[in-house]
């Protein structure tokens, strides 16, 4: 029997000195418990208590990322269960500023509402804890824990208003197509944890034991592996869920899933392919091909089914799938310390992504549901509106003078650049559809500013917006405008 | 003798069983009963590995974990599944289609 006694001093000394590493986390605990208390008993005096304190808890778990993205710390703490890096660091401050961008709008947008939102702050809370953890974990069990964490947290905020029908179909849908996949997932990860012995996925021991393992067995295990990440990226063919729960979902929570955590998971899989895909054997040539082919099959299918939507939140549904195919590349042709590509794309991607909802959003309010051609004729009568609504539509086609054409020009450069060096035929492959699909996208975003500008539509009575909102709007249109114009101003900051 | 091998095969026939549940049942609470066999053949494939694994016990600490998780999943699911029921009197997931790809 191993003798464990001895060794728990020691053992305490570690986390002990591991903590101070863990603040920021630290801090969106405390203020998860704080919220949750704050809801039940002093909401009833103040009731903005418990939305102060959450937003009150982001910035100061901000300051102390800030803190250690200053002195571009590198070190791995609590027994190799966390790896806390530049990149980590970076992409933890993108999440971080979505979620307080996504928590202003569900308080202005819901802070009327009969029902408290004390407990849905509180799931935010969770949810960015568990996608913090995925950005820092190189550690199977971790990775599981956090990916759950996110997942039940999600779930919870699907179905948390459910005050319609679709709403609570939504919410279905979205626990039982995750729960399998989650499920999946868990099993695939036991055989890999049977192939090598050992949690961590970038140590020598595990890439050894996957070059050692049986192929089918091997290719069987990281299918199953890649079904639980592809249902929180929904990549083709995990994608199906994502029109549903997007359309069915409160516009706030759609922002949400739709935005911060594609950002946490495709870090993940990016740490995940740069230790795997150093080595040239069996597994690591497989695991790139079925990721070249998702790639091209996501964007081609995210785009194609784009075009034939009749409902705003349903298209925009199909366009981030079509983006993730883009994310993919990048994740592709990221290699260790050349991460700026990568966190430029992703943090336009949330930025482009919230503006789009907050318009799609405040339009919904007015007219009542999300059709389309409900929006005729009223570019006239919101010619500020649907100015910058369309602005940022031409940034997601990736047009300039916005940033997302700097993004999709990042991304589509280094991938040319892989292709001179390996003169690989699935590279370029993925430069054309790539290419193809942004011509695609152009069709059906254009779809909204035709209804509004160019087509006559009965005019309806004049209402007006939440001005703090489309304030919001537009500062996030005005960013991605300005990101467009000097890149260089969040490029050097990574 | 009960090798590797045995667990291996039982959990195996468990997860596919699982499968099996989610793909077939017409009922939402069944679908989950599903996914819960699922998940515990990942965690008896996960013990079963532990033994050998005598320096950090990664498999049995796994699937302490996984136990849990699976019941906070599933008890947010049996919630969630309850409201669907109050909307729409029926807990079949094929009549539950209001959304759906026009």
């Amino acid at each position: 029997m191993f003798a464990f006694s001895p060794y728990i001093s020691s053992f305490i000394d570690q986390i002990i000195s591991s903590v101070p590493y863990f603040k920021p986390e630290l801090t969106l605990i405390v203020t998860f418990i704080g919220t949750i208390l704050a809801s039940l008993f002093l909401d009833r005096y103040w009731k903005k208590t418990s939305f102060t304190m959450t937003l009150i808890g982001l910035l100061l778990s901000g300051c102390y990322l800030l803190g250690q993205g200053l002195s571009h710390i590198e070190i791995t703490g609590f027994f190799d269960m966390i790896h806390i890096d530049d990149f980590a660091i970076s992409a933890r401050l993108i999440i971080l500023v979505s979620t307080v961008l996504i928590l202003l709008f569900i308080h202005q947008r819901h802070q009327h509402q009969e029902r408290p939102l004390g407990d849905l702050y509180a799931v935010l809370l969770t949810a960015t804890l568990g996608l913090n953890l995925l950005t820092m974990s190189s550690n199977w069990l971790m990775i599981f824990i956090a990916v759950e964490t996110v997942s039940i947290s999600s779930y919870i905020m699907v179905g948390y208003f459910s005050s319609s029908k679709v709403q609570s179909e939504a919410a279905m849908k979205y626990v039982l197509f995750g729960s399998v996949c989650a499920a999946v997932m868990l099993y695939g990860l036991s055989l890999l944890y049977g192939f090598t012995g050992n949690l961590n996925f970038d140590t020598q021991s595990h890439i050894a034991g996957l070059i050692e393992a049986p192929q089918i067995m091997v290719s069987l295990a990281l299918l199953f592996l890649l079904t639980g990440i592809g249902f929180k990226l929904s990549f083709f063919p995990f994608h199906v869920w994502s029109p549903d729960v997007y359309q069915g979902a409160p516009t706030v929570i759609t922002t949400y899933l739709a935005t911060v955590p594609k950002i946490a998971v495709v870090v993940l899989l990016s740490k995940l392919l740069a230790s795997w895909l150093t080595v040239s054997f069996y597994f690591s040539d497989f695991l790139a091909y079925v990721i070249m082919g998702i790639a091209i099959a996501t964007m081609l299918i995210g785009n194609l089914a784009a075009l034939r939507q009749q409902d705003a939140k349903r298209m925009m549904a199909y366009s981030s799938i079509g983006h993730t195919g883009i994310l993919l590349m990048a994740v592709l042709v990221y290699q260790n310390n050349e991460s700026n590509v990568l966190l430029f794309y992703l943090s336009i991607y949330a930025l482009m992504n919230i503006a789009v909802f907050i318009f799609i959003d405040a339009l919904e309010v007015h007219i009542g549901h999300t059709q389309i051609d409900s929006y005729r004729g009223l570019g006239k009568q919101f010619p500020l509106l649907f100015t910058a609504f369309s602005l940022v539509l031409i940034a997601l086609v990736g047009l300039p003078p916005t940033a997302g054409f700097v993004g999709k020009l990042l991304v589509f450069s280094k991938v040319f650049e892989q292709y001179q060096t390996f003169q690989s035929f699935g590279l370029l492959a993925l430069l054309i559809v790539g290419a193809l699909t942004s011509v695609i996208s152009l069709f059906y975003y254009f779809k909204i500013p035709l209804n509004a500008f160019l087509k006559d539509g009965s005019t309806q009575q004049s209402f007006r917006f939440d001005p703090l909102l489309l304030g919001l709007g537009l500062l996030c249109t005005a960013v991605v405008i300005l990101l467009g114009l000097f890149p260089d101003l969040l490029l050097a900051a990574f | 003798m009960i090798t590797l091998t045995h667990f291996l095969v039982v959990s195996a026939c468990i997860f596919c069983i699982g499968l099996y549940t989610v793909l077939s049942k017409k009922n939402a609470i069944m679908i989950l009963v599903g996914i819960e066999l699922m998940i515990n053949a990942a965690i008896l494939n996960f013990v079963a590995f532990g033994k050998y694994d005598k320096i950090s016990y990664g498999g049995q600490i796994f699937g302490l974990f996984a136990i849990v998780l699976a019941a906070a999943a599933v008890a947010v699911g049996l919630a969630i599944v309850l409201n669907v029921y109050r909307h729409y009197q029926t807990i079949n997931p094929d009549e539950i289609n209001e959304l759906k790809d026009k």
